[in-house]
């Protein structure tokens, strides 16, 4: 039962990354590969704060929010000054240079060996150190931000962002301003991906710099592949079926130093697969 | 001299990453497709050559088989994925995402076939080292010197007095015209592809074999050539090949002052402030 728990609420978790990666790359149309370094950031802030106790698990999260959007801003505003394929190069840089933070800064990240025994997550004098407790508040947590990503999607900034992706050039002829709708959805996208990497701290007790590296960047792109863009059901099917998915190898006779690589391979070919038959995922629309 | 040393194996390593810049400004311009999978090509000369010449080629066959093979992953791609998905009308999103899969198939292949670890090309003469004045640089470092330049002069040559040079600068210009003109933009494409694919095999072999080779090295040079492919001014080869020295040359003479694991963290930030003070690059064409 705490088996299946535990599986659910990182499922969960990568729920609330996938919305994120969904608004910026299914809707907006900004190809990122440093999901995962955001997401890193969330975790290392919440990490940091709650371990060495100088912050409650609340105000952490809330300090991770705020972190995670500033970065994506500051990873978005130079790549908004030149346009399109230009922001893969940027996210590519970003993702690099965050694991490079993360591995050196020792001091403060721990380096390659990470951070151990971050206290779980407490809320109202209580500790969420069971599956079946934490399952409530990132249940209850997810909830409330899938909620949110549905009204986003269908207010005017909903419709703004989908149509930047269609036509910028179109929305800017009707006098609409490009530039704020791309800061609004980076610091949007970044505040999910906080939530996320927050919980996971708080969840998992462990984090170091291998769980958001580029490889988990692209874990979380071909969740949204896969599950779908532009959908609530997209960001929450993707997920579930790619987190099952090593526990599904680990039953398999694989050596343990080749079963990295082959499930990145599958991802890759999942990339590749879903572009080539079925670019709008399994619940998701035309990318 | 430290300093010499430092900017000598820089520049030895710029030319390597200028071909890689170079040929994907190439394929860049003519396909208008952000090859990302450029980076596994890359990374399987490498181990081709690895693998040719553990099973006893001598080296310089093993090169030559080398290029034969990346021509042809490069080929396969364009004409199995990006072909196929152009053919589609697919946005450029959706090509962007197929390459970064192909990417990562690549990379994890090498790495499930020949083990992440590093891997050294068994061949006597790489420790060889030459003296020019104080400077002393390896027998790989001066063949990948010497034969990155004599690519990036080849392609230049090719690019622009052969017909088939020509051709591929006319569908960059204009896809469409080329089109009805009978230039036949998707085999083009193709051939751009197999060439651009096949000469990085030369310094994926070369740069192997001096420092060893591991699946995902690929990447980062792959990052600084498009990052000097940006701020070299778009399109611009000789730009391109000129700020990947400038940018390699950086990298290694920086570790005087700062230390290594953040060199490509100083690298980018430097891209990030060029971005921002001159969007269009160093070595921008101004508009006639």
């Amino acid at each position: 039962m705490n088996f299946f728990l535990s599986y659910l609420a990182i499922a969960e978790i990568y729920a609330l990354a996938s919305m994120s990666t969904n608004l910026l790359v299914g809707v907006t149309g900004i190809f990122s590969v440093s999901q995962g370094a955001i997401f890193g950031i969330g975790a290392y802030t919440v990490g940091i704060l709650t371990l060495n106790d100088w912050a409650s698990f609340p105000v952490a999260m809330a300090a991770a929010l705020i972190l995670c959007a500033l970065t994506n801003l500051a990873v978005a505003l130079p790549a908004l000054r030149i346009a399109g394929d230009y922001f893969v190069v940027t996210s590519f840089g970003i993702q690099i240079a965050a694991t490079a933070v993360f591995m050196n800064l020792t001091d403060i990240t721990g380096g390659a060996s990470g951070l151990a025994g971050v206290p779980p997550p407490n809320v109202f004098g209580r500790d969420l150190d069971e599956p079946g407790a934490f399952i409530l508040l990132s249940s209850i947590v997810l909830a409330a931000a899938a909620l949110f990503f549905w009204l986003v999607l269908r207010s005017p900034f909903g419709r703004l962002i989908n149509a930047i992706r269609e036509d910028e050039l179109a929305v800017t002829a009707a006098g609409k301003s490009v530039l704020a709708a791309k800061v609004g959805v980076s610091a949007l996208s970044g505040m999910f991906v906080g939530l996320a990497g927050g919980l996971y701290a708080g969840f998992l007790s462990f984090i170091d710099p291998g769980s958001f590296d580029i490889d988990a960047s692209i874990l979380l792109l071909t969740m949204i592949v896969v599950g779908g863009a532009r959908t609530l059901a997209g960001s929450l099917i993707g997920p579930a079926l790619l987190t099952a998915l090593p526990q599904v190898l680990s039953v398999l006779p694989i050596p343990s130093d080749a079963a990295g690589p082959l499930r990145q391979i599958l991802y890759g070919l999942m990339l590749i697969a879903f572009m080539l038959f079925r670019p709008q995922g399994i619940a998701g629309r035309r990318l | 001299m430290l300093f010499l040393d430092l900017l000598a194996d820089g520049v030895v390593t710029g030319c390597a990453v200028g071909v890689v810049a170079v040929t994907f400004t190439m394929i860049y311009s003519t396909t208008r497709v952000f090859h990302v999978a450029h980076a596994g090509i890359y990374t399987v000369a490498g181990y081709s050559t690895w693998f040719l010449t553990t099973r006893g080629l001598p080296f310089w066959l093993a090169i030559i088989c080398s290029i034969a093979v990346c021509a042809a992953v490069g080929a396969l791609i364009q004409h199995q994925l990006y072909t196929r998905l152009a053919r589609r009308d697919a946005p450029p999103l959706v090509l962007l995402i197929a390459s970064l899969g192909a990417l990562v198939v690549i990379q994890n292949l090498m790495a499930a076939l020949f083990s992440p670890n590093i891997l050294q090309i068994p061949a006597d003469w790489r420790v060889l080292t030459v003296g020019i004045g104080s400077i002393r640089l390896s027998m790989p470092q001066i063949l990948l010197a010497v034969s990155s330049l004599v690519i990036f002069a080849g392609l230049l040559a090719w690019s622009r007095y052969t017909s088939l040079g020509k051709r591929t600068r006319a569908v960059a210009a204009n896809e469409f015209l080329a089109e009805i003109t009978r230039l036949e933009p998707r085999r083009v494409y193709i051939t751009v592809m197999a060439i651009a694919s096949g000469v990085l095999a030369v310094p994926g072999s070369l740069t192997a074999l001096d420092h060893g080779l591991q699946p995902y090295t690929g990447t980062l040079v792959l990052l600084t050539a498009t990052i000097a492919m940006i701020a070299g001014g778009m399109g611009n080869l000789f730009g391109a090949f000129v700020t990947s020295v400038i940018l390699a040359a950086l990298q290694t003479t920086s570790t005087l002052v700062i230390p290594g694991q953040w060199s490509i963290a100083a690298t980018f930030g430097l891209f990030v402030i060029l971005m921002i003070v001159a969007p269009t690059g160093l070595f921008a064409r101004r508009p006639r």
